[in-house]
């Protein structure tokens, strides 16, 4: 028995001792082929998954180094099943390969002869696969390059796709050296790509397809913009809703050589199509009469390169369609490759393995994303107010819950505690928002306000001429503020832990003075309003956040003490 | 053709093995019985009788089947090489002349000769020559050669041992040639007149002769002989002319012994197997198979904790066919986290343990017993011990769960005939081999089930054990964490170490309930990773403990979260629900945070704290209790009188509010109770309207009071109990006592032999195999001593002719017999106590599963008797309890037994049954010769032998 960080159980987690001295080699051992699941403060889990095994094969680790790394580091005797497990599993990885045969065209060659009858007996395959034309070799209809692979992990026998890529249509991308300024007045800065995201770049290049793990507000757009500058060629980027499609434009502007007109968006309101088309997956998913209509999109151009933002949230629709684009470039970029839905084999198979993984940890050390505080505000309702949510009715409950009038009091002292710092407050219902602003002599901001006006409170709040700002669920995505420091969130849509990582991540852009971000919730208590940030907040824990509960009644008392500590 | 073959089934030469059997001495004859149980049981009346017995298809099948492949080989290179029995009629060769006698030509076989024709090398000759002596011991081999002097077992044993010149001429125990086939070691038979061997085929014979010889000289011995006109026609033609063949019938030839001996170079085999074969495996490091073993035995202990507790909730209903239902196996192999497989084991091994129990009611439903509680206080591995040993003792065969039996039934877990006698024994063996491949270098070899059977195969070459046996044996071991990663764990091997004592010594008090700290637990605790008392509280509201939790530890996790992983760590997870839990339990918030704290290195997280605090502030603000019934009035202050009331004390009255109090009593009893104390009460019902009084009252269900299952799970315990050996060295100076009266009464020996010869040659050409031993005693030695035996009605008359000396059996009744009188009396005794016993025994005692032919259940049936008789049985009704209990273990072993029922008209019937289930005074059967399912009163059960 070893004194190792690690322990490994016979369920597959890998139990990681975050505070022992050998903790940071144990982490990088297992990266490359371990998934994290969840990270709070003591030991954090990582899963062993048959994907993951592929993914560090197909990153050119082999089994006898998962096996050592997992012994080496490894507090009790590894359970032997799961050894045997991962040896085996590593080794289906690429027993199949798609090639290009000069003669047949794409290929499926097997290292093995056993394995390729089993895969072609299996009734999956049937239709997918041509001619056989030796032991070894079948011939595969290329137009079922994705379908194939996607069948062969689920037989348990991913291939290698060694068949490459088309060349696609050249259109010259470049990065911009230098960064014009926010506002009109002010001087360019020069600019380059962090080192991660170079590796992440290189990874994905070097890689073919692929998708790329950075954490939220580490630059994954830049990352996007790099594989398009090294690509040179035609682009297609699928990204999540509008908001993103617009923020993405702004920012290839910005850091690359394209223009505006060379940039088209592809959404609900517009429909362009320009050498880098920026579409959302909603628009490609909507239906009519049974027909998805917008499927020429993928065609329209010869794409040279194609990607997909917020991998895992891509719905399954945009997975059939993507089996269709084996022969284009894909980058994936996401915060997790865990899904809600089980669906990371299809990530695997369709647009490609892992190629770049920066724990979260990693970077805000490294100061590219702010450290953050994040509390929860407990409120107990008056008796009056209980008795009503008591007898509401269930679809009143949380509107009832999160719009409690003592919210209102509780944001007056959250703002009175942050004097010197940006105040965003968050909200979900429009009439506690307008009464929030009016009783904090704040701008509100809704969806209603009009783009200009919008623009104005952006821009005095980035320069720092108002420091209270209140805003409604639009500014989940579409703001970017660097130097809003404190946000409160009175209200959010349910349980969405997305939305929650994403509020957080409005306060994470890291600060000039690298002061610590604040993110306080205002629940009340008892009701389904705690449920719902209870769920909320169990990503954020899981990703090492570590948030604090305070009571309402105690936030007067308590902000002496705490000011030191963070 | 025919002529030139011998009879095929000769007259063995009963006499001179009778003989070599008496002149053994004592020592010698009781290691015998010990060697072949079944020879001793019943006690055989004389040795004669017990030579026939060691000669019967019966006793000699049963005794191969236990041989190993050394053994058989040896048994048919004798065979081979000893001289054909003499023809039937030609007067045998005086004793000492007969290894001589019957075949100039011979050599003697001696133990040399023996170990020469198997192509021994000097090391596996000393194997050879153990090996012969234990077969010489087990009389399945037999010294042709008289000794001297009658008993003086020193001196011959010890020539016999060293193997000198002077040594032994091995004979086959008769009847071994019959059991052994036709073509020992694939050799053809002898020719009459026996052939020499004479040089092979050379240059003369016709091309292609040599190549049929070869085809033929490996065995097996039998050619087809092709069609005329054909070149290999010429070629077998010749060779039958020529004495290389001979032709058995029109269409087939064989390869006379002595020819295939000289094509085989003297060999009898071409590959002797004098050693067990030692497979590889596959190496696993001991600390490895010592981590999953303990890995397993957590899991184990921890799921018969699940199973327990779940049937302490809600018992689970026994089918009616006996057995737990696939629904309720499913759902508790859910709540154990496994799979339906394991999850029965878990069931079997939590029964055999007797910590669950079928309660007795109606319906029966399984509950866990008084000896469950005990059990859960153990620490991990006494209670391990406890479940290992249970497993380590018990028949059942829970590998045999899900598979169907002959009618289709699918084989439910708890079922009562997933037993089978001969699991312990095979259990000892697959174990034993497991530890034979073990090296000392740190290294254990994880071994196949293949790898296991090939060994099990080597040592019981007629009996090979069934492979889904072997497979389900190997598959509980590791389970039980017994095996780890394939190769025997250290618990795994005390434990074998203890099985194998308690073998051989059981211990009367069977002490399965009673926690013993033993060498089992000992070993087992020594692999058990270190507990661990300490909790890593997380924000995220998970606790890691960093190994194995300690008891205390565990018992506070199991209430107050939910495990989420397991293994050489555990993760739990508190949530809302988990802490109600243990708030439920009695818990307070204030209490479980400090135990939670005072084991977590780490500071209490405040979510944690939260939500304990919480949860606690919430849990009970509603309060359920129990009422019969309640009061209410409008003015608090006649209710406050009434609370206070001494006379009404019995009601049981509290007050819930200020107008309402609440009675322990029901309605209507607290209506009668207030109208006496003058109180005019009105009784209401649930909407408030005023209800007649009569209606309120309502029934109540009796509880049954539980069974104690204590006192069922010990009642089996004892009756599990194995039986001692019997005392063989008493045995054997009766049965000298019995041969030395004999001997004075009677003539000179080898006169009497002589007579007996003479009339054996005629009588037993006809006679059933098993009764060839018989007859010899009526004639050679005419004491009715010798009457007990007589199994066939036909060989009576000579019998009951003889004169009555003294010394007769007490089952012919004091007087001596009437002429005309035939033996019956003494017929059902026999064939009660002796045949049928030694028949029924069999699978206890042989413990050769399956495949053996002529052992088991089935196969002993053909040499019984009818199975009707009108006879009294021997000792009058038996006493109820006994048959009760004789019948209680049939069904416990699979075993049939006799039956004798009275029948409609009062007759008796004797049948041979395999009961299956008693209860409710009806014995539910099985008759296997009418293949029919009977069910009978127990009233009508006269008597029952084993």
């Amino acid at each position: 028995m070893t004194d190792g960080p690690l322990i490994v159980q016979s369920d597959k987690t890998l139990l990681l001792e975050v505070d022992h001295p050998r903790a940071g080699d144990a982490r990088r051992g297992i990266a490359p082929f371990a998934e994290l699941e969840r990270a709070p403060e003591h030991v954090h889990t990582y899963r062993l998954t048959p994907l993951g095994l592929w993914n560090a094969r197909a990153a050119g680790h082999d089994a006898e180094q998962v096996v050592n790394t997992l012994i080496e580091f490894s507090r009790y005797p590894v359970p032997h099943a799961l050894l045997v497990d991962v040896a085996e599993t590593m080794a289906r990885y690429g027993r199949l390969q798609l090639a290009t045969h000069p003669v047949h065209g794409l290929v499926l060659t097997a290292t093995d002869r056993a394995v390729l009858a089993e895969v072609l007996k299996s009734k999956r395959t049937a239709g997918l696969v041509g001619d056989r034309i030796d032991d070894l070799t079948v011939v595969v209809h290329p137009s079922e390059r994705g379908h194939l692979k996607q069948v062969l992990v689920k037989l348990g026998w991913p291939a290698e796709d060694l068949a490459g890529y088309v060349d696609g249509e050249k259109h010259a991308i470049e990065l911009s050296p230098t960064v014009p300024g926010r506002t009109p007045g002010e001087a360019p800065r020069e600019w380059s790509m962090r080192p991660y995201q170079e590796h992440a770049v290189d990874g994905f290049w070097h890689g073919g397809s692929g998708v790329v793990v950075l954490p939220c507000g580490a630059g994954k757009t830049i990352v996007g913009a790099g594989a398009m500058a090294k690509s040179g060629t035609t682009t297609l980027i699928l990204v999540t809703n509008t908001v993103s499609a617009r923020q993405w434009r702004d920012e290839l502007v910005r850091r690359t050589s394209l223009t505006e007109e060379e940039i088209g968006e592809y959404s609900g309101a517009r429909k362009e199509i320009k050498p880098v088309t920026i579409a959302t997956y909603q628009v490609l998913t909507t239906k009519r009469k049974g027909v998805y209509t917008h499927l020429e999109l993928l065609d329209a151009r010869d794409w040279g390169l194609v990607v997909y933002d917020e991998v895992h949230l891509l719905p399954a629709p945009i997975f059939r369609m993507t089996a269709d684009l084996q022969a284009r470039r894909r980058l994936g970029l996401t915060a997790t490759l865990v899904r809600e839905d089980g669906r990371e084999d299809e990530v695997f198979s369709l647009i490609g393995p892992k190629r770049y993984d920066a724990p979260w940890k990693d970077i805000e050390a490294q100061g590219y994303i702010a450290p953050a505080d994040c509390v929860e505000v407990r409120l107990t309702m008056p008796e009056s107010e209980r008795m009503i949510y008591a007898t509401a009715e269930p679809e009143d409950k949380y509107r009832l819950a999160a719009s409690a009038a003592g919210k209102k009091h509780v944001v007056e002292q959250l703002v009175a505690r942050h004097p010197d710092d940006q105040v965003l407050v968050i909200g979900q219902y429009l009439d506690q928002l307008l009464e929030l602003a009016t009783h904090l002599d704040a701008p509100l901001i809704t969806g209603a306000t009009t783009v200009r006006e919008r623009q104005r409170l952006f821009e005095a709040f980035r320069s720092g001429e108002i420091s209270r700002l209140v805003v409604s669920k639009v500014a989940n995505f579409s703001i970017d503020l660097p130097e809003a420091s404190v946000a409160i969130q009175v209200s959010g849509s349910f349980g969405s832990r997305q939305e929650e990582a994403q509020r957080l991540g409005r306060v994470m852009r890291p600060k000039a003075d690298g002061r610590t971000a604040h993110f306080y919730a205002v629940v009340a208590r008892d009701t389904v309003d705690q449920d719902f940030a209870a769920h909320r907040q169990r990503f954020l824990a899981e990703q090492g956040y570590a948030y604090r509960i305070v009571d309402a009644e105690d936030l007067g008392t308590e902000s002496e003490q705490e000011e030191p500590a963070a | 053709m025919a002529s030139t073959l011998r009879d095929p089934a000769p007259s063995a030469p009963t006499r001179h093995f009778a003989d070599a059997l008496r002149e053994r001495p004592d020592g010698a004859l009781v290691a015998l019985l010990r060697a072949r149980p079944d020879l001793g049981s019943p006690s055989p009346s004389t040795l004669r009788s017990l030579a026939a017995r060691a000669s019967s298809r019966t006793s000699l099948e049963r005794a191969l089947a236990r041989s190993d492949a050394l053994t058989l080989q040896i048994l048919e290179a004798v065979l081979a090489l000893a001289p054909p029995v003499r023809e039937p009629g030609t007067p045998p060769a005086p004793p000492g002349t007969r290894a001589t006698g019957g075949s100039p030509a011979r050599p003697r076989v001696t133990p040399a000769a023996v170990a020469e024709a198997l192509g021994a090398d000097p090391e596996e000759r000393q194997l050879v020559e153990e090996c012969i002596a234990r077969a010489l011991e087990a009389a399945l081999l037999w010294d042709a050669i008289p000794s001297a002097a009658g008993p003086s077992p020193q001196g011959r044993s010890a020539a016999r041992r060293t193997g000198v010149a002077a040594g032994p001429d091995l004979r086959p125990a008769p009847g071994l040639d019959e059991v052994l086939g036709p073509y020992p070691a694939g050799l053809g038979p002898d020719v009459d007149p026996p052939t020499t061997p004479r040089p092979l085929p050379g240059p003369d014979a016709p091309a292609g002769a040599r190549a049929v010889l070869d085809a033929l000289a490996w065995g097996p011995p039998v050619g087809v002989v092709p069609p005329p006109g054909s070149r290999p026609r010429d070629a077998v033609d010749w060779l039958v002319r020529n004495g290389y063949l001979v032709r058995s019938d029109a269409r087939h030839v064989l390869l006379p012994r002595a020819v295939g001996l000289a094509l085989r170079g003297g060999r009898t085999h071409q590959r002797l197997q004098a050693q067990a074969p030692r497979p590889e495996g596959r190496p696993v490091s001991a600390a490895t198979v010592d981590a999953e073993a303990a890995g397993a035995a957590l899991d184990i202990v921890r799921r018969v904790g699940v199973l327990v507790s779940a049937w302490d909730d809600a018992p689970a209903p026994q089918l009616r066919t006996g057995g737990l239902g696939v629904r309720d196996l499913r759902r508790v192999a859910t709540a154990m986290e496994t799979d339906e497989a394991s999850a029965a084991f878990v069931v079997e091994l939590a029964a055999l343990a007797g910590l669950v129990v079928d309660d007795g009611d109606a319906p029966p439903t399984y509950v866990p017993t008084d000896a469950a509680e005990p059990w859960s206080t153990l620490d991990d591995a006494d209670r391990w011990a406890v479940l290992a040993r249970a497993w380590a003792l018990t028949r059942r065969t829970p590998w045999q769960i899900g598979t169907r039996d002959e009618r289709g039934t699918l084989r439910a877990p708890l079922s009562p005939d997933l037993q089978r006698p001969w699991v312990p024994r095979l259990r000892a063996q697959v174990l034993e081999v497991l530890q034979h491949g073990s090296s000392s270098s740190g290294e254990r070899p994880a071994l196949s089930t293949a790898e296991v059977l090939e060994v099990l195969t080597w040592r019981t070459p007629r009996a090979v054990p069934p492979e889904r046996a072997v497979d389900g044996l190997l598959m509980e071991a590791s389970w039980l964490g017994v095996t780890g990663a394939g190769a025997l764990s250290a618990p795994g091997r005390a434990l074998l170490e203890t099985v194998v004592q308690e073998q051989e010594a059981p211990s009367a008090d069977g002490g399965r309930v009673v926690p013993v700290v033993d060498r089992v637990a000992a070993a087992v605790r020594v692999i058990l990773p270190h507990e661990v008392d300490e909790i890593l509280l997380q924000g995220d509201l998970t606790g890691i403990v960093p190994g194995r939790p300690s008891r205390d530890l565990a018992r506070l996790l199991e209430q107050t979260s939910e495990t989420e992983s397991r293994g050489a760590a555990t993760t739990v997870r508190f949530t809302a629900a988990t802490i109600t839990r243990a708030l439920d339990h009695g818990a307070d918030a204030d209490s479980l945070l400090t135990e939670l704290a005072r084991r977590s290195p780490v500071p209490l997280p405040q979510p944690l704290d939260y939500l304990v605090r919480d949860t606690a502030r919430r849990h009970g603000a509603v309060r359920v209790g129990s009422a019969g019934s309640y009061l209410r009035a409008a003015d608090p202050v006649v209710l406050a009188g009434l609370e206070h009331d001494p006379s009404l004390s019995s009601l049981g009255l509290v007050r819930l509010a200020p107008t309402v109090l609440a009675a322990a009593a029901d309605a209507g009893e607290l209506h009668e109770a207030l109208r006496a104390r003058g109180m005019v009460s009105a009784v209401e019902g649930p909407n408030g309207q005023v209800v007649d009084v009569r209606r309120v009252t309502r029934p109540r269900r009796a509880v049954p009071a539980r069974r104690s299952a204590l006192a069922l799970a010990s009642g089996r315990t004892t009756a599990e109990a194995v039986s001692t050996e019997p005392d063989y060295a008493a045995l054997v100076s009766t049965l000298r006592a019995v041969d030395a009266s004999a001997g004075d009464a009677a003539q000179s020996r080898a006169a009497a032999r002589e007579a007996a010869r003479n009339a054996t040659s005629t009588v037993l050409r006809s006679a059933d195999p098993a009764a060839r031993p018989a007859p010899a005693a009526p004639i050679s030695t005419p004491r009715p001593a010798a009457l007990p035996i007589l199994t066939s009605p036909t060989l009576t008359p000579p019998a009951a002719g003889s004169p009555a000396p003294a010394g007769e059996p007490p089952a012919a009744g004091p007087d001596a017999p009437q002429p005309d009188e035939p033996v019956q009396p003494a017929e059902p005794v026999e064939r009660g106590f002796g045949h049928h016993r030694a028949v029924e025994s069999a699978p206890e005692a042989g413990g050769a599963p399956g495949r053996a032919t002529g052992v088991g259940h089935r196969d002993g049936d053909d040499a019984s008797a009818p199975d009707v008789t009108t006879a009294a049985p021997a000792g009058g009704t038996q006493h109820p309890a006994d048959a009760l209990a004789l019948l209680r273990d049939a069904i416990r072993d699979g075993r049939k037994v006799q039956v004798d029922l009275v029948g409609r008209s009062g007759t008796l019937e004797r049948r041979e049954l395999r009961p299956l289930r008693l209860d409710g005074g009806r014995l539910r059967a099985v008759d296997p010769l009418r293949e029919a399912e009977l069910t009978i009163a127990v009233h009508r059960i006269a008597a029952v032998e084993a």
